[in-house]
């Protein structure tokens, strides 16, 4: 039996950074009610909750894009009023968001000294050797192998992702935080974002690890606060930090179990792809979707699938293949044409792609599909109640957390926003619907949810194609996987084969394959 | 993220009373600027008469600022207005003496030559992709261009018939003036158009998001062409009637509609919604504008001060629309 931890024999840090009794409302809605968080100097501290717990909104309070109702923020023990993200950088803080802010034709070295005080020369100019020899030492520890004067915009995610750190570090930045880091990242790029992570832990530098997977917080983090309903449940750390724990604190019930029941019986091929190609990113697919199945498409992030399912949407137009829809020729060339033909698309980036935040529910459930809410068949007009009455409905059939079918739709969790965009579709009903990362940044009970609705549609003779980053996610939802890399589906994965390490196996399939080559 | 701005500072009851300001500023700016003219001009201000009478030097204005909210809604600039209605009024007066054309097969040439110019600048935006600002500036030098070549910068004045000039001096219903009654129509079409009908959602979605709204499939560049077509439509109509009103034909005589019917729209956007363009707001926009005109010709301000109210009162307008976004947004 090993006693007391070292850790909690130590005499109490004064944290960093301690917020607490945090409330904030927007409108009605109360996002925060009374939370608490305090980061230790240099430790790597884990926020997770489901969406709608309230980490968004303090984060946003930590950063200065908003203001508390009530409670107190100190640093270092001293309490602060944060007016601003000028206000908060200057306290020692650096946020790195889940949307990277980054001027695309400035270079890298621009980038990362953006905004940021700079060494100037004799005559006032900015002396960029001097401040190149300076970052010289941090670009190295973050392992930055862009040339500093290349374009940010030639870059990858996760080398931007380097940037917005090297930013912090240059700025010498206490607390990093970083919102769900890894949501975009190939999963040797997240291992390199950990070891970066805890070199920054090791030299005194706190993180903020704000991520709704598990495996990596549990990895990555010494201490989690949990917060559900705006409150700060739990704060988890030593033996009492397990999977266990903490989907028990984010949840606040018992979990339910997905059971993989499948009516394996598929009917005729819906979509049927030959020969797609657009270089560089799509070299050839061929594939065929079948009614009522739920087909996945799996692999690394920059293995093709976004652009494969932007053909299919006719979004990009492809170099060569054919693709035909209920046996008839489809050629789509823009996104309307698609959908006339009978597809539709629940796009990746769902706040700048699938939604008018200002606007209402009810306004972005009836997007794309007005005919039935015409008042008669003859004049044009559309009835208001008509678009109300089916919206509510469909805010009842998806449990739609709305307070009214006129709420902005921006004011929703990123759940209820995502059941909105696939509720534009429950209508219409299209032969094909392709949904892209369905569950990104969705909380583990809405994640249910939209697995379930998802095989509710595939069971009404939808065909449904899910592309996903996340292996853990298309063994439960899907009938058959496609899993992609380097441009081509290299495997086709079902029944018993259908498992995550099968999927990430594939995944990796081409480039091992290439190495004798 | 979200771009910063003073207004996440603000106590939650400054922001409150801001958010008051920002919505309603306008009406309370029309509802004062009434009460003051009256003040101080009982007599000659707050008479039937006089409303009427600036309602009716306002319809011009009105139309092609409903007409331009069209091309803002869709996220659009429609630069080329002012000249567009310029070049209508010369043509169609020329259409009429000169070619002893019917009026109404006239009027409805105009109106076909106002969409053909909203597909000229929607082809130019939307096709090949250049920036609106640009596109309808250009467009709109080479209206100025066509109409000195068609008239050859003389004022066609001599036999305009009486009937053209009733077009926009005669009155009907209840001795309604008629750019009343044409203003009324306009508005209320557009406002249907927008509110009321499957393609106003589709306008809506277009300038509020167009990478949703394409992928929602909708067709965008439609859209946005449909968009100019109305602005240059409601141009024409704007030009014909102020033809008839002056009784000529003159190259520049709409030109300075454009500022006043930019200055309408945002002070528009910045009424009730916060800062969305849309029609009912393009309308007490307008009102604002010309109330205040009327009031300084009252009591006989000089004409630059015409000047200063207009370029002061687009600013204050836009001013008030961001506003009312940063408000909504934080």
């Amino acid at each position: 039996m090993n006693p007391v931890p070292t850790l909690m024999a130590a005499p109490p840090a004064v944290p960093f950074v301690a917020a607490s009794a945090v409330s904030k409302s927007y409108g009605g809605a109360q996002a925060l009610r009374g939370a608490s968080l305090s980061v230790l100097p240099g430790e790597v501290h884990g926020l997770v909750g489901a969406n709608g717990a309230g980490k968004s909104t303090l984060i946003r309070i930590l950063a200065g894009l908003t203001q508390p109702d009530t409670g107190e923020i100190a640093i270092e023990g001293r309490p602060v009023a944060i007016a601003s993200p000028h206000a908060a950088s200057g306290l020692g803080m650096s946020f790195i968001h889940q949307e990277l802010a980054f001027v695309p034709d400035m270079t890298v070295l621009e980038n990362i000294m953006l905004g940021l005080p700079k060494k100037t020369t004799r005559l006032g100019l900015v002396d960029w050797a001097a401040i190149q020899r300076d970052v010289a030492p941090i670009i190295e520890r973050v392992g930055i192998t862009a040339p500093l004067d290349a374009a940010a915009k030639s870059l990858s995610t996760a080398e931007n992702w380097l940037i917005s750190i090297a930013r912090a570090l240059v700025w010498k930045a206490r607390l990093i935080v970083m919102d769900e880091p890894t949501a975009s990242l190939s999963a040797s790029e997240c291992r390199k974002l950990f070891s970066i992570i805890r070199g920054l832990s090791a030299s005194g530098v706190a993180v903020l690890y704000v991520s709704h997977r598990l495996d990596e917080i549990l990895d990555l983090c010494g201490r989690v606060t949990v917060l559900r309903d705006g409150r700060s449940v739990a704060v988890l750390d030593g033996p009492g930090l397990t999977r266990r724990g903490l989907v028990q604190a984010i949840v606040g019930g018992a979990v339910e179990h997905l059971s993989k029941s499948r009516d394996t019986a598929r009917g005729e091929v819906v979509l049927s792809v030959r020969g797609l190609r657009r270089l560089p990113r799509v070299t050839e697919a061929s594939f065929d979707l079948h009614r009522g199945e739920v087909l996945g498409l799996g692999g690394l992030v920059g293995a093709g699938r976004s652009e494969l399912a932007r053909l299919l949407y006719g979004a990009d137009r492809p170099d060569a293949g054919s693709m035909t829809i209920e046996g008839g020729p489809f050629a789509p060339r823009t996104p309307a044409g698609a959908v006339r033909a009978g597809l539709g698309l629940v796009p990746e980036e769902r706040r700048t792609e699938g939604l008018l935040l200002g606007k209402s529910v009810a306004f972005n459930l009836s997007l794309g599909n007005l005919t039935p809410l015409l008042a008669s068949p003859v004049l044009p007009f559309i009835s208001l109640r008509k678009r109300a009455r089916l919206a509510q409905a469909t805010i009842r059939d998806l449990s739609i957390k709305a307070s009214s079918t006129e709420q902005p739709v921006g004011r929703l969790s990123g759940g209820n926003q995502q059941k909105v965009v696939i509720g534009r579709w429950l209508r219409s009903k299209p032969e094909v619907l392709i949904l892209d990362e369905p569950t990104r940044g969705v909380d583990i009970g809405a994640r249910g949810e939209i697995h379930r609705l998802i095989r509710e549609l595939a069971g009404h003779g939808m065909a449904v194609l899910v592309i996903s980053s996340e292996p853990d996610e298309l063994p439960d939802l899907c009938d058959r996987v496609l899993v992609m890399a380097e441009g081509r589906i290299v495997r086709e994965l079902a029944g018993t084969d259908l498992t995550r390490s099968a999927i990430i196996e594939a995944s990796y399939a081409l480039t091992e394959e290439r190495v004798p080559a | 993220m979200s771009d910063v701005s003073y207004t996440r500072r603000l106590s939650p009851s400054t922001r409150a009373a801001l958010g008051v300001f920002a919505r309603y500023g306008t009406i309370i700016g029309l509802l004062a600027m009434i009460l003051v003219f009256s003040f101080l001009s009982p007599h000659a201000f707050p008479t039937f008469s006089n409303f009427i009478n600036v309602l009716n030097q306002a319809s011009l204005a009105m139309i092609i600022a409903g007409g331009l909210t069209m091309a803002v809604i869709v996220g659009e600039l429609d630069l080329s207005v002012g000249y567009a209605a310029s070049l209508h009024g010369v043509l169609v007066t020329g259409l009429i003496v000169a070619n002893h054309l019917p009026i109404p097969v006239a009027v409805l040439i105009e109106l076909a030559l106002g969409a053909l110019i909203g597909v000229v600048n929607g082809v130019i935006v939307t096709k090949l992709k250049v920036n609106s600002v640009i596109a309808t500036l250009g467009v709109g030098t080479v209206l100025v261009g066509l109409s000195f070549a068609y008239s050859a910068g003389v004022p066609i004045v001599s036999g305009v018939p009486e009937s053209f000039l009733q077009l926009a001096l005669g009155r009907w219903l209840f001795g309604i003036p008629n750019p009343i009654i044409f203003m009324a129509l306009v508005f209320g079409g557009l406002w249907l158009l927008v509110e009321r009908t499957a393609i106003g959602q589709e306008i809506q979605a277009v300038g509020g998001n167009p990478a949703a709204a394409r992928l929602a499939g909708i067709n965008v560049d439609r859209i946005k062409i449909l968009g100019f077509v109305l602005s240059g439509m409601c141009a024409a109509l704007t030009g014909t009637l102020l033809a008839a009103r002056l009784g000529s034909g003159t190259t520049n005589a709409a030109d300075s509609y454009l500022l006043t019917a930019f200055a309408a729209v945002f002070l528009g956007s910045a009424t009730l919604r916060d800062g969305e363009f849309h029609i009912l707001g393009t309308l007490i926009g307008t009102l604002i504008i010309v109330l205040g005109f009327n009031g300084l010709n009252i009591f006989g301000a000089p004409t630059f001060s015409q000047f200063v109210f207009q370029g002061a009162i687009l600013i204050v307008a836009v001013g008030l629309a961001s506003l009312g976004r940063s408000l909504a947004e934080s």
